[in-house]
């Protein structure tokens, strides 16, 4: 390598652009270049006119924002919104999925930089030496010395990376085949369809990408091995190697010179052609998806829109979907993430979030008469989205109401869409057009007509909303009347459902006995309508909402907490928005603090749990972390179900589907759910929402796992925690037979389980004064000294802050 | 076909009803009230005839019923084509009061239909309809689960029920006056939405009833409410042994003479 430094700095360090290729082919060239522009930009022209079609998002600040005032935002953990350094770090794509993000990342940046290598050589060629040749009458180049060896060896190593990278991916479609590749659908059209097309559009995307690598290598092993191996061109080590390779298989340089001139028109045609498909297939994701990410915000799901401003209730349409809708559909590279992971389409209902992306991708595309060419699904008859009928029903005839209806609004699909596409805002767009012609289940219809009666689902009468308090043997403060630091918003299955008041009793007492100054609003307070929301009924989610802010902005309070992990979602993310902007905690959040400060002494229970993440606490809202604090704080051992935290499943009762008919589910998503934690050897499953504790102990029951499994909520288990010294036992056991006659008082559940490790009798052997926190010691917090603010500090890792600590001390 | 629909509003029977302390009628102050179940079966039947062929539904109301107007302005969301509340209904009328007022207010409508529910929970007897029907000197069929077009113009077939799934099928001449049982579909939903516009363009019409109307001659002197113990006995054994211990237990209590 001595020849090097003289090598780097000659002229001749360069490789001949155009070798072998005179005027007419270098014509011939020119005119497929432009031609293949021209129809990319038309196809691209066509498609961005469909966008704009569509109705304003109001991301313009997302997209502005995600380019240019937070570019690595999101890189390492899951943010809302996306950034630059998100789509170049394919954070998305890597994420759950490691070794398919990094392929894709190879394919990604390889292309990117053999992109940016044609570029650079378009300037030095087309622009730099043909401008100097005609105005200085020489030619004035770049491409040569070190230049061209860096140039040479990133090119080669990148090109290298994508082949390797594509290799991996299409053999994980063709050997591997992970069950989301496979295309079928969730429910079969009557008459039947194909999706063959879609498939070998899928392959003409790989072979296509891969034959444009290959040939690119070949042109320049038949270079090298023709220009008998420059010594220079070792800085391309892949052509070098192959050059080698050819020469020891025996051609000689002469004849190389025809295969590269050969292999240089095959590559230049591939790639020219590639370049005029891209918006035309499956590759337009390379522009369409950056474009989404960078619009795309998970708050927009948390806090839904508001429906079209149009004439019409619900979308009839494509000028009733915004464009960031449209550009969904487009985004879409039926990777089939949110297909594995959808709780309606693994009980078998008929939805399928891929599906539902790709049926109204195909009914935009046939109304607007798209470009697409080959990713289509076919049908014998022109039914659904295929029909060319501008009448067809977006919901009920391109969607089916029931698949519409399946959504459980969990948000796993756009938790996993590596490519930014929002599909529950889209559902409930739709859905409020059901509602609005009335084409739902009678149990929703009656469940909807209860919340605009009584403002809740169950019908009952509105003033029995704190009748469940009546069990108790102190009054919760009325935060109409007196000033309370916290507002409990108990919520509708907390406050009225049989199974669940005694759940509330037991937190009111927890509370209460940690001195924490808590009150709510009686019967004032209204179901929160976060469900009624995602059923679509926009109109009765108003009356609801408007109720509660009147009454939250009567009140007399500081900061709310809630039960229901829906109610919160509301609360926190749509009620400002309406006039109602307080902190709103979750009760895990509160207990959390209070077992961790000694506010509530608690003792080891040493049980073994699998806790169960609710989709709108721990996906929509992120508290994940206070739950586990307070089962830590517990000594219980936790064993995490392989789908926890943001990646948690659905018990099947979101979005209103507590209301409707599941009775067409082969498996009811909380039965599939409770054969997880089943799997674990675990004796109890911890729940931290109302909804769950009913939704999971009939799917115990009904997987004949309710003798093994019991299904808790979380409060019971601080409540069976619960320290109590001697001489207040005492006192407990006598409170509790004066409580003896109330209706609620014989409790229940936790100790009559067994109860590993929680043998040691606490208070004088009465096993089940354990559960309930004793009322004697209510005005006096046992430990007040344990109440800490550095500890609380300390121990609040909570990604969502936090609460503030609840008193200071005695009240 | 001009069908009028006359709707009432009862209180919400899951709240707890309480006397007034006379003890003359129930304490309306703090009760929900909501539209009668089969007053909104009759409405959605009057819907579906609507819908089926040419027809005009007019919902009406009386301003005693509290809450009333939602009612109306329900029906104005569902389809209806006019709600009309009639004025001076006074307080609480019973069912003969009410039948004069709306057939006093129906003499001069043109109506060829009035569609109302069989029963309400405080007419069980289902007096309402056969009274209309008798004011208004209308034929009047009671316990109608379903309406549609006659064979001869002017007639309407309807579907009667009996008790044992029996049902016969009649041909009214119209006007007429029908109490329906149950729509052949359940009663549509009404968006909050579309209840909401229709309370913003302000569509009830108001009516007044003429001052004489209205008097029934009936005055409730006293009301009581249920008793409700929580006491079952399961009586066991062979037919002839329960039937034994059911006349032992009967006349123990001075029921039967034994």
């Amino acid at each position: 390598m001595n020849a090097f430094t003289v090598l780097t700095d000659s002229t001749s360090v360069t490789r001949p652009i155009f070798q072998d290729i005179h005027l007419i082919g270098r014509t011939i060239f020119y005119v497929l270049a432009a031609a293949a522009t021209v129809t990319f930009l038309y196809g691209w022209w066509r498609r961005v006119a469909k966008y704009r079609r569509g109705r304003s998002a109001g991301r313009g600040a997302t997209v502005r924002s995600a380019l240019f005032a937070n570019p690595f935002s999101g890189v390492h953990a899951r943010r809302d919104t996306s950034s630059v350094g998100v789509i170049a770090a394919n954070a998305t794509v890597s994420r759950r999925h490691l070794a398919t993000g990094v392929a894709h990342f190879m394919v990604f940046w390889g292309f990117i930089a053999l992109f940016i290598g044609t570029v650079i050589l378009t300037i030095d060629y087309d622009i730099l030496r043909l401008s100097t040749k005609l105005l200085l009458g020489h030619e004035i180049s770049f491409f040569y010395g070190t230049f061209y060896l860096t140039y040479s060896v990133i090119l080669d190593t990148m090109g290298l990376a994508a082949v390797l990278g594509l290799a991996y991916l299409g053999v994980r479609r063709a050997l591997i085949k992970p069950p989301q590749l496979n295309y079928a659908r969730a429910e079969d059209p009557p008459g039947g369809y194909s999706r063959a097309k879609m498939v070998a559009g899928d392959w003409l995307f790989v072979w296509g990408l891969g034959l444009i690598l290959l040939t690119g290598f070949f042109v320049e092993v038949f270079r090298i091995r023709a220009e008998n191996f420059p010594p220079f061109e070792v800085w391309s080590p892949v052509g070098w190697l192959g050059a080698r390779l050819v020469q020891a298989l025996g051609l000689p340089a002469s004849t190389s010179l025809g295969v590269h001139t050969f292999f240089w028109w095959v590559h230049a045609l591939l790639a020219l052609a590639f370049v005029a498909y891209i918006p035309f297939s499956k590759a337009l994701h390379i522009l369409a998806d950056g474009v989404n990410l960078l619009a795309h915000d998970k708050s927009g799901t948390r806090s839904l829109p508001a429906p079209a401003p149009v004439e019409h209730i619900g979308y009839q349409k494509i000028e009733d979907f915004t464009w960031k809708e449209l550009l969904d559909f487009d985004s879409c590279t039926k990777c089939g993430r949110c297909h594995a992971v959808c709780p309606a389409r693994a009980a078998g209902a008929p939805l399928s979030p891929r599906d539902l992306i790709l049926d109204l991708r195909q009914w935009v595309d046939t109304q607007s008469s798209g470009v697409t060419l080959l990713d289509r699904e076919q049908r014998p008859e022109a039914t659904g989205p295929l029909s060319p009928n501008g009448d067809t029903k977006i919901a009920g005839s391109v969607i089916s109401t029931r698949t519409l209806w399946s959504c459980t609004t969990c948000m796993a699909c756009v938790e996993a869409c590596p490519v930014g596409i929002e599909h529950v805002s889209t559902i409930v767009q739709l859905r409020r057009g059901l509602v609005d012609s009335g084409d739902m289940d009678p149990t929703l219809q009656k469940a909807l007509q209860n919340l605009a009666q009584q403002g809740n689902s169950f019908g009952k009468s509105a003033r029995m909303r704190a009748r469940w308090t009546k069990g108790l043997d102190f009054t919760i403060k009325d935060a109409r009347k007196e000033q309370v630091k916290y507002l409990w918003f108990v919520g509708d299955y907390a406050s009225f459902d049989d199974r669940l008041q005694e759940n509330s009793r037991a937190l009111a007492r927890l509370l209460h006995t940690a001195g924490v100054d808590f009150g709510i609003l009686y019967e004032d307070e209204r179901n929160a309508g976060n469900d009624v929301r995602r059923v679509g009924e926009e109109g009765l989610f108003e009356l609801l909402a408007d109720h509660n802010v009147n009454a939250l902005q009567a009140a007399h309070f500081e900061e709310i907490f809630t039960t229901d992990p829906h109610s919160l979602n509301t609360l926190r993310n749509e009620y400002p928005e309406r006039g109602a902007s307080y902190k709103v905690w979750h009760y895990t959040e509160l207990l959390a603090h209070l077992v961790e400060t000694g506010a509530i002494p608690v003792e080891p229970l040493n049980w073994r749990v699998t806790y169960h993440d609710p989709c709108y606490l721990a996906r929509y809202n992120s508290v994940i972390e206070a739950p586990r604090r307070i089962l830590r704080a517990l000594g219980c051992e936790l064993v995490e179900m392989p789908r926890n935290g943001a990646n948690t499943f659905c018990c099947g009762a979101g979005g209103g589907r507590i209301w409707m008919d599941d009775s067409y589910l082969t498996e009811r998503p909380s039965e599939n759910r409770i054969r997880e934690a089943a799997e674990l050897d675990v004796n109890y499953f911890v729940v931290s929402c109302p909804k769950d504790v009913t939704m999971y102990s009939d799917a115990a029951k009904t997987t004949g796992h309710d003798g093994a499994l019991m299904v808790q909520d979380i409060t019971q288990l601080v409540a069976a925690a619960v320290r109590v010294p001697e001489l207040v036992g005492a006192a407990v056991v006598a409170s509790g037979a004066a409580d003896a006659a109330a209706p609620a008082a014989p409790s229940p559940t936790p100790t009559a389980a067994p109860s590993p490790g929680a043998s040691a009798p606490s208070s004088g052997g009465e096993s089940p004064a354990r559960d309930v926190a004793p009322p004697t010691i209510a005005d006096e917090p046992s430990d007040p000294t344990a109440v800490s603010p550095e500890r609380s500090a300390s121990t609040d890792t909570e990604p969502a802050k936090g609460p503030a600590r609840p008193t200071d001390g005695p009240p | 076909m001009r069908i009028v629909v006359p709707m009432k509003a009862v209180p919400d029977l899951v709240e707890e009803i309480e006397l007034t302390s006379d003890g003359s009628g129930i304490d309306r102050e703090y009760l929900k009230f909501v539209l009668n179940e089969w007053d909104d079966q009759a409405l959605e039947e009057a819907l579906l005839v609507k819908e089926a062929g040419d027809a005009e539904v007019i919902a009406v109301g009386l301003d005693s019923d509290p809450d009333i107007e939602q009612a109306l302005y329900a029906a104005l969301a569902k389809g209806a084509d006019k709600a009309v509340k009639l004025t001076g209904a006074g307080e609480a009328p019973d069912t003969h009061a009410r039948a004069e007022m709306l057939a006093g207010w129906l003499g001069d409508q043109g109506a060829d239909l009035v569609i109302t529910g069989v029963q309400s929970p405080d007419d069980l007897d289902g007096q309402l309809p056969p009274a209309l029907g008798a004011r208004m000197g209308l034929p009047h069929v009671s316990v109608v689960t379903s309406i549609e077009a006659g064979a001869d113009a002017g007639t309407v077939r309807v579907r009667q029920e009996f008790s044992g799934g029996r049902s016969t099928e009649l041909s009214v001449t119209l006007p007429a006056v029908v109490g329906l049982q149950a729509a052949r579909q359940s009663p549509r939903y009404a968006p909050i939405s579309r209840i909401r516009q229709m309370m913003q363009a302000g569509g009830i019409e108001e009516a007044p009833l003429s001052p004489a109307s209205g008097t029934s001659g009936l005055r409730v002197r006293r009301m009581y409410a249920p008793e409700s113990t929580g006491h079952a006995e399961m009586l066991t054994g062979s037919p002839d042994e329960v039937a034994a211990k059911i006349v032992e237990l009967l006349s123990a209590r001075g029921l039967v003479k034994g």
